[in-house]
Order: structure tokens, then C-alpha cells, then sequence
């Protein structure tokens, strides 16, 4: 069954999806056991994938029987393969957490609930190990409707929100498509591997470059690269909380490892280099994300927000490390792209619990919390030491490797930003943990309900454990970011960074 | 900002379109695409797959992982107008809809007009007065098996002329759309219920995706189909091209029933009464 591993983590999740389906119009009940089913053979495969690539080297799967580049092929290495363990587990935990919070809000939907969610993994799990340039577009199509109808579903300005969204991403995408057509009509082939290989002698065609430029754009507007971004903080800001500390730390990470992907195996290092305008370009563009995302996120009233504003400026950190063009900010760059996931989803998770019993995430809703909800709210600091960068969190550890290629490249533009960006961070969760620390919970609290003080306790059991899992995971991370660089992340990247 | 917009435009598309310079002719018979993977293609396809028609085996064999894939994006877009659209609440009572006799444009109030409009402009309909047309309704009647039939074809002969699932479930789906255009939404509701076309564009997923899991469970790789020859009791090649139909079938049935799907929550705000 292991050499299966593969497709089980891209279509156990697929059938799972179809039979929640099903189960929505006839047995309600079974819709959560069932998505849970499919996500933990995907959790499942996905580990046992990574354990088979460190141990014997990359995998390449043939679905249909067909040899590349006639048919589509699965090629996992120590990159995606990681990358796919972790959207799977924190996918998992999440549903986990999510339940609850279904089951208050949408009693009436959670069918289509889960299958939306559960496909929305799907499609991120089938980017990341896809090997095949136009596979990935028909995933990034599912995960992106996907995206939309869950962020749409939310209350207030979400569906407004979403219909933004839905514009700006399916312009991304089509210039993803169309960006592709062009190397297929340069070169006859879909496989990266063999694109690789074809687009070799046709280096310094104006073709090429008008091809790499476009995808890259539409890629970047999929992660909401500033100045690109003007999507995400409404849509994460507005989505329903299971929906947000799911697509918040998986969505811009999946297109981020997309970039990294295309960028290393498909147009090759040698290709990039070439272009050093373009990387330096690049890397002031996420200068400005990182200090851009870091100002406007100060500008928040509401928890939520201000967390979509920190996630526009995570990003910066890591199109930046990935167009350094060194060795140590790639390292950065991947190692981020793990850690940020985690970290997003704990303070994502954290605001999601209290939104469950606060039915809000504005500054005046968190008064009062530490009293209130300890556990959240020790949670959501250890999320926020990560965030900022505090050792021996993991947080740290990427950014030390950020900040170390940055000075290699003699970018201080880049380092600069960074700490910046990283102080900004210390200003904006303070700020937090002052008004849920010394502003009692009774006392200017906007909604009128003074009795609902004694009502407010912990949040239930079913999303704190996933929260405590997440921020344990942060910790664990940070512990073993020797072993995972060692091992993981070096062997992965191109001979051709200096 | 309009201006901003303009000048972006012209300068991307003038981009775009000095980068076909490099570009090959359109049709060159020497260009990459039409000598790097076609020619497997189009000289082994009947032999690998007994499929003449190569549109086919490409798009149901040798890439039937991303057609499974697209399948799913329609049927994802099914439950994502349910999802938002689909309202349980009865529309608020006393309502009254009327037309606008010059556009045709449905008007509906919520709060009963203290006067009626004048009939000559704004005419009342209502559930026990629709304006039913004999002959667009009998034509439709006697047509719409027919479609139907022919759909059926579409999908089953995809494998020899131009067609499959796609195509005919696009078929399948507009004959019970006309059902509720010709008619009206209740008897389309009542035809093919929603529940039904809900199951119905989730099986047909399940059939694409649950062939290529049998192949995978019968010791293939996921969605090839020659492993199911042993299951079918006949050769490898064979088998390919029974695959490919028993997909397309699968294909067939969540088109069309998505296609019911989103026209009923669309034309009825998600209320499923009585639409356009």
C-alpha cells in the first residue's frame, strides 16, 4: 500500500469530500466523522510520504499508468512532501476545532460545510504534490471556489468581501493559466521536470520572460504579494473563524511553496539569476509588504484584522528570502513557510475561540480575557512570541536564517524591514495583551450585556486542545529546527544558489 | 484611476503581445507543441486505448487526473451556490408580484400597495394565475424526451465523434432547465427533486473518482484502467475503453445535476418556489 502513498493523500480526501456530501442530505450526524476520516488518511499518507522521501529520496507517481510527459506524474521530494504533511496536519486539527463553531453557526449547512472544507484541502494538498504544471491550475481552481463560497459564508461585509476576492484571484489564476500556455507553446510540455529541461536553450527568449513574469503575478496575487494584497484582510478579516484558521495559514503558504516551486524547478536557478534586476525588484517589493503590512496592521481595531495585515507582511518575508538568491535565505524562506503555518493557525485558532464566546473580535471584545479565558489567551501569547520572533519559539529560527542570508546578499534594505516589521509586531500584540490584561471585562463594553460577564468561561474543550496542540507545535518546531534544516530543507535546495 | 487602469492595460497587453514574437506560426506543423507529446498521441491512441477519437482518450486517459479534477470544480461550484445561496425561511408573507407589461420585468413587494397598480402597466401573477403559454409548453413536452435521448448519445458516443459527459450532461441539464423556463419551477422541483440532483452530482463525481480507486485497489495505479480487466473479463485495452466510458458516465451525471442544481438556487434566491 506504501507506494500508494501518493494518491491517497490527494483522493482520500477527494472521496471523503463526496461522501460528506452525500451524508448532508441523509445522515447529517456522519458528515464530521466521515471529513475526518478523509483528512486523517491524508494526515496519515502525507507522514508516511515524508518518511519515504527522507529516507530513500524523491518518489514520482504515475497516475493512469502513463510515463511523463504523456500523462500526469506526482513528484514528491523533501520540499513538497513536507509541505504536504503540514497542510494536511494542520488541516486535521482544525477540523477538530472547527465543529463547535459549525455547529453553532451554520446547524442547518454542515454538509456542504465540510465538503467545501474538505475539498479546499484537497486541492491544496494536490498542488503541492502535483509535478505537473497544468495539474496544479486545476487544483488551484478547487481550493480557490472553494476559498470563496467558505469566506463568503461569514457575517456582515464577508460576501462583499469574498465577491473581491473571487475577482482578484480568478485574475491571479488566469494569468497562472495563461502563463503556462505560453510555456506550452514555447516548449510542447506540461511537466515541470520536462520544462525544466526544454526551456534550458530558450534562456534570454523574450517568450520565456514574458512567461515567468505573468505567472508570477498571477501567483503573487494569489498570495496577496503587496502591493497585491488588497483582497485578503477583508476576506480573512470577515470569513467565519473555522474558515479563516483554515485558508489564513495554508492558502498564501501552498502559493508561496508554489512560487518556490516554480521558481526552482521549473524556470531553474540558473534562469533567476540571470534576471538580477528582477530579484532585486523583487526583494524591495517585500520590503514594502513587510513594513507596509506591519503599518497597516497598527491601524486595526479588531483582532482578526490585524492578524490578516500580519499575514500580508509574513508573506514579504517570505518572497523575499526566495529572491535573495542565497543559500541561507532560501533555507529561511522554506523554513518559514513551516513555521508561519503553525504560527498562523495558533493565533488564528486563539481569535476563532474567542470569537466563539464573544461573538466578535473587536479591541473591546477582548477586555477581561486573561481572567477569562487563561488557556486562549496563553495560547494566543505564545503564538504572538512566535510571530514576533522571540527564541525558543520557532519564529526565531526563520527569521535568524532570513536575517543571516539578508546579510550575506549585503541586502539592508531586507534586514532592516525585517526587524522592523518584527518591533512593529511587539507594538501591535502588547497592545492586545494590555487591553485583555488590565481592561476589566464589565466596563465599557460596547454590546450592552453586562450579565454576559459571568456567562463568559473557557472556550469549549473540542477547539481548546486543538489550540494547545498548535502551540505546542510551536515549541516543538523551534526545538527541532537543527534536524529539520539538516536534513529536510538543505539537500532540497539547487546547487546553483551561491 | 480609470486613466491608471487604461495605461496598465495597454502596457501589459502590448507586453503580451511583442512576447509572441518568439512565438511559433499558429498551425506550423514544425512548432514544439505539435511535435513534442501529440504525435504519441495521435499515432498510439486507438492502439493503447481502442479510442478513435484522440480528444477523448487524452482528456478521459492519458490526462483523466486533471478531467476527474475539473469534474470536481463543478460539482464544488454546486454546493458553493447552495452553500450561500440556498434559504430555508419561506419568503415573507403577504407578498404579491407583479410584471411590467412594456419589459417583463417581475416586481415583487413584500408589503401589500395600498392601491393596486394600474393593470394596463403592472399586471399581478401570482401562483394561481401564471400566464402558461399552450404552444411554447406542448412544444417543449414533446421535445424535451428527445433531448434527453440525444444527450444520451452525446455522452455514450463520445469515444467515436465529437461528445462525452461534458457535452451531454450540458445536454441533460438544459432539458430540465426548459422543463422549468416552459413550465415553471415547482414542476422542474417536482420532476427532478433537489435532494436528487444534489445526491446526483455527488455520485457522479464518486463514479469518476470510485473507478480510478478500484483500479487503485486492484492493483493499478489510481485511475489506470487497465487494471480493471480481470474485474471486466476482458483484455487491458479493452478495459481502457471501458473505463473511459464508465468516467464519462460519471462525468454526465454531475454536469447535469449541478447544472439543475445552481439553476433552481439562482433563479428562486435560494428559495426553490417559483423562480424566474
Amino acid at each position: 500500500m506504501s507506494e500508494q502513498f501518493p494518491a491517497l493523500v490527494v483522493i482520500g480526501p477527494l472521496l471523503a469530500a463526496l461522501m460528506v456530501s452525500v451524508a448532508g442530505w441523509l445522515r447529517p450526524r456522519l458528515c464530521l466523522p466521515l471529513a475526518l476520516l478523509g483528512l486523517g488518511i491524508a494526515a496519515a499518507a502525507s507522514t508516511g510520504l515524508l518518511a519515504q522521501v527522507l529516507a530513500h529520496g524523491p518518489i514520482s507517481y504515475r497516475l493512469g499508468g502513463w510515463p511523463p510527459p504523456w500523462g500526469i506524474v506526482y513528484h514528491l521530494d523533501n520540499l513538497n512532501a513536507v509541505v504536504a504533511a503540514l497542510v494536511s496536519w494542520v488541516a486535521l486539527v482544525n477540523l477538530v476545532a472547527a465543529h463547535r463553531a459549525v455547529l453553532t453557526d451554520y446547524p442547518d449547512k454542515i454538509g456542504p460545510f465540510y465538503t467545501l472544507y474538505v475539498l479546499a484541502v484537497t486541492g491544496m494538498l494536490g498542488m503541492v504534490v502535483t509535478g505537473d504544471a497544468f495539474n496544479l491550475y486545476v487544483l488551484l481552481e478547487i481550493t480557490s471556489l472553494t476559498g470563496y463560497a467558505l469566506i463568503g459564508l461569514g457575517g456582515g461585509r464577508a460576501p462583499l468581501a469574498s465577491l473581491n476576492y473571487l475577482f482578484l484571484g480568478t485574475i491571479g489564476a488566469s494569468f497562472y493559466l495563461l502563463g503556462v500556455g505560453y510555456l506550452y507553446i514555447v516548449t510542447g510540455s506540461l511537466n515541470m521536470a520536462d520544462l525544466a529541461r526544454l526551456l534550458a536553450p530558450l534562456h534570454g527568449s523574450l517568450a520565456l520572460t514574458a512567461a515567468f513574469a505573468i505567472t508570477l503575478v498571477g501567483l503573487w496575487m494569489k498570495m496577496a504579494f503587496f502591493p497585491l494584497h488588497a483582497w485578503l484582510p477583508n476576506a480573512y478579516g470577515f470569513a467565519p473563524s473555522p474558515a479563516a484558521s483554515l485558508l489564513a495559514p495554508l492558502m498564501t503558504k501552498v502559493m508561496v511553496y508554489v512560487m518556490i516551486r516554480v521558481m526552482i524547478s521549473v524556470f531553474t536557478v540558473e534562469f533567476i539569476l540571470r534576471e538580477v534586476l528582477l530579484s532585486q525588484f523583487v526583494v524591495w517589493l517585500a520590503v514594502a509588504a513587510m513594513v507596509g503590512g506591519a503599518l497597516m496592521a497598527l491601524g486595526q481595531r479588531d483582532l482578526k484584522r490585524m492578524l490578516a495585515y500580519i499575514v500580508v507582511a509574513e508573506v514579504g518575508y517570505m518572497v523575499g528570502g526566495a529572491w535573495l538568491g542565497n543559500r541561507l535565505a532560501m533555507t529561511g524562506a522554506i523554513l518559514h513557510i513551516i513555521n508561519d503555518a503553525v504560527m498562523t493557525f495558533c493565533v488564528f485558532l486563539a481569535a476563532g475561540c474567542i470569537f466563539q464566546k464573544r461573538r466578535g473580535t473587536a479591541f473591546e471584545d477582548l477586555q477581561g480575557l486573561f481572567k477569562k479565558m487563561p488557556w486562549t489567551m496563553a495560547a494566543l501569547a505564545a503564538g504572538a512570541l512566535a510571530v514576533i520572533g522571540v527564541p525558543p519559539t520557532c519564529g526565531f529560527f526563520s527569521k535568524w536564517y532570513l536575517i543571516r542570508g539578508g546579510l550575506e546578499a549585503g541586502h539592508w534594505g531586507f534586514v532592516a524591514g525585517l526587524i522592523f516589521s518584527s518591533l512593529v509586531n511587539v507594538v501591535l500584540f502588547f497592545r492586545v495583551f494590555e487591553i485583555a490584561f488590565f481592561e476589566p471585562l464589565d466596563h465599557g463594553h460596547g454590546h450592552g450585556e453586562t450579565g454576559g460577564a459571568v456567562a463568559l468561561t473557557e472556550a469549549p474543550l473540542s477547539m481548546l486542545l486543538p489550540l494547545m496542540a498548535a502551540a505546542l507545535g510551536l515549541l516543538a518546531l523551534g526545538l527541532a529546527t537543527g534536524p529539520l534544516v539538516e536534513r529536510v530543507i538543505l539537500p532540497i535546495i539547487p546547487a546553483g544558489l551561491g | 484611476m480609470k486613466a491608471l487602469a487604461l495605461a496598465i492595460v495597454v502596457l501589459v497587453g502590448g507586453l503580451l503581445i511583442s512576447a509572441t514574437v518568439d512565438f511559433p506560426d499558429w498551425g506550423d506543423p514544425a512548432s514544439p507543441a505539435a511535435l513534442h507529446v501529440s504525435p504519441r498521441y495521435i499515432e498510439k491512441s486507438l492502439e493503447e486505448t481502442s479510442v478513435p477519437n484522440v480528444v477523448t482518450s487524452v482528456l478521459a486517459d492519458y490526462r483523466g487526473f486533471d478531467t476527474m479534477f475539473e469534474t470536481t470544480v463543478v460539482f464544488t461550484a454546486g454546493v458553493a451556490c447552495f452553500l450561500l445561496l440556498r434559504r430555508r425561511e419561506p419568503r415573507p408573507e403577504p407578498t404579491r408580484v407583479y410584471r411590467h407589461q412594456a419589459t417583463g420585468v417581475i416586481v415583487e413587494m413584500s408589503q401589500p400597495p395600498e392601491s393596486e397598480p394600474a393593470p394596463e402597466v403592472f399586471q399581478r401573477i401570482d401562483d394561481d394565475w401564471t400566464p402558461h403559454d399552450l404552444i411554447v409548453m406542448n412544444v417543449c413536452r414533446l421535445l424535451i424526451p428527445f433531448i434527453q435521448l440525444f444527450g444520451l448519445y452525446v455522452i455514450a458516443h463520445g469515444h467515436h465523434s465529437p461528445g462525452g459527459g461534458f457535452q451531454g450532461g450540458v445536454i441533460l441539464g438544459a432539458s430540465v432547465i426548459l422543463i422549468a423556463l416552459s413550465w415553471d419551477l415547482r414542476t422542474a422541483e417536482m420532476r427532478l427533486h433537489e435532494v436528487t440532483t444534489g445526491l446526483m452530482s455527488a455520485i457522479g463525481v464518486f463514479i469518476y473518482a470510485g473507478v480510478g480507486a478500484l483500479a487503485l485497489a486492484l492493483g493499478g495505479n489510481f485511475l489506470d484502467y487497465a487494471a480493471l480487466a480481470p474485474l471486466l473479463r476482458v483484455d487491458p485495452i479493452a478495459a481502457r475503453s471501458l473505463g473511459i466510458f464508465f468516467v464519462e458516465v460519471g462525468v454526465g451525471l454531475a454536469v447535469m445535476a449541478t447544472m439543475v442544481f445552481i439553476y433552481k438556487n439562482l433563479a428562486s434566491e435560494g428559495r426553490l418556489d417559483q423562480g424566474l
